[in-house]
């Protein structure tokens, strides 16, 4: 039987989770946004450098409106890692990410929480960094999910460290 | 005789029948206009002719407006089968379901009254085992025709969804198992959350001829998906086999060890259920 663990997709609404969750998972994109309802789940299987095969399974929420703590517990326990994903291109689903994570951090400690920035074609990097800097908000990544860029590299790191 | 006089007289000699007509004419339309105006009288009057009409009307109407409510009829539906069906369904439904309750019964009845006639080890048994749980024999046979079967059996991580194992006496499906148990588990926890139960969990769930049999534990949880009759009598007796296999095989050692699990979990289920 394969290794598996569960990751699941939060943050705001509209910042790009299901597109995100379908280029990790069939590598595909689309313009047309539809809004998740409950939960999808999908999953991807990444072979790892030392051969085993990890079954990701993917749970992509639905997005909240104000904070993190909005979003049905039920659906994040017995999680192995988070990824907290943020819209570059507004500042308000960004603007509580520190609280939301130590939230996050306090309630399920075990769990490893990656925080990625999305919607990166619709910026200029160079600046965006450096706002997020000024800030003070903590990012892993920087992706966009149309382009495919940083996102497939970022899945692979991620399914070797939750392995470890 | 004055001039004056003379007219008159040629007048009334002249003008008499006109006259008499006249009146005769005034006394007519009073008369009508009694009839007219008065509701009783007119409808004495009308009410018969109405009648014939209407008679004539009802008569005429399957030849004459027949076709045309039959073409906008047939284009109403076929302009709204949606809705149609939609109204349809539930009297449909209703009506399907009340039909096989009565083939049923009277199959049943059918049944009973041949095993009465016949005799056999079998028969005897079964009137026996019908004595014993109350139900009589022909519905005894029938749930043994639509005997529950067990298609596929899943242990669950309770919080992950994370499929620990799994088992199915068919042949390996298409389907993917590890989604399956990631969707069970959010619809689990959906239901267990929307309705605020507290510590109540999910139990069942059922899909045409399928049912899935939920029966949970500390960290995991077990679905057994069933084909046929899902009884109470089937449940009692899976939730005990259920309850035996997760006394004697399940441990958090043996949950870890999934590949010496998934062997135990195929050897304790390979037979009938029931």
């Amino acid at each position: 039987m394969t290794l598996s663990k569960k990751v699941v997709l939060l943050g705001h609404f509209g910042v790009g989770k299901t597109s995100l969750f379908r280029r990790f998972v069939d590598n595909e994109f689309s313009e047309e946004y539809k809004v998740t309802l409950g939960v999808q789940i999908k999953k991807k299987v990444v072979t790892l450098p030392d051969g085993r095969e990890l079954s990701m399974i993917m749970w992509d929420t639905e997005g909240h409106s104000d904070s993190v703590e909005d979003t049905r517990k039920s659906y994040l326990l017995g999680s192995h890692s988070f990824i907290y994903v943020f819209d570059l291109t507004r500042e308000e689903t960004y603007k509580n990410l520190n609280k939301d994570l130590e939230y996050l951090r306090s309630n399920y400690k075990k769990v490893l929480i990656k925080v990625l920035g999305n919607k990166l074609d619709l910026v200029n990097e160079k600046n965006t960094t450096a706002r997020l800097k000024e800030l003070e908000i903590p990012f892993d990544v920087l992706t966009s999910a149309k382009t495919n860029k940083n996102v497939q590299d970022f899945l692979t790191n991620l399914a070797e460290e939750i392995t470890v | 005789m004055e001039e004056q006089d003379k007219l008159k007289l040629l007048k009334e000699l002249l003008l008499t029948e006109e006259k008499e007509y006249a009146d005769s004419i005034a006394r007519k339309v009073e008369e009508l206009s009694k009839i007219v105006h008065q509701k009783q009288e007119l409808s004495y009057k009308v009410d018969p002719i109405i009648d014939d009409k209407l008679e004539e009307f009802v008569e005429e109407i399957p030849k004459t407006l027949g076709p045309t409510i039959t073409e906008a009829l047939k284009e109403e539906i076929k302009n709204s089968q949606d809705a149609v069906v939609e109204a349809l369904f539930p009297i449909i439904g209703k009506m399907i379901k009340k039909y096989i309750a009565h083939e049923m019964r009277l199959l049943s009845e059918n049944i009973s009254r041949q095993t009465r006639k016949a005799f056999s080890f079998k028969s005897w048994f079964r009137r026996t085992k019908a004595r014993a749980h109350g139900v009589t024999e022909g519905d005894l046979a029938l749930s043994e025709y639509s005997k529950p079967r067990l298609i596929q059996m899943f242990v669950i991580e309770k919080d992950s969804g994370i499929l620990i194992t799994d088992y199915s006496p068919l042949s390996e499906g298409t389907i993917d198992k590890e989604m399956i148990a990631g969707m069970l588990t959010a619809i689990k926890s959906f239901v267990e959350d929307a309705f605020q139960g507290g510590d109540q969990n999910l139990e069942l769930i059922e899909y045409e001829l399928y049912t899935i049999h939920i029966q949970n534990f500390y960290s995991y949880y077990i679905a057994a998906v069933i084909s046929g009759a899902y009884s109470m009598m089937f449940k009692e007796v899976l939730e005990d086999q259920i309850l035996d296999f997760a006394q004697q095989h399940i441990s958090r050692r043996e949950l870890d060890n999934s590949s010496l699990f998934t062997k135990k979990l195929k050897k304790y289920f390979a037979d009938d259920i029931v």
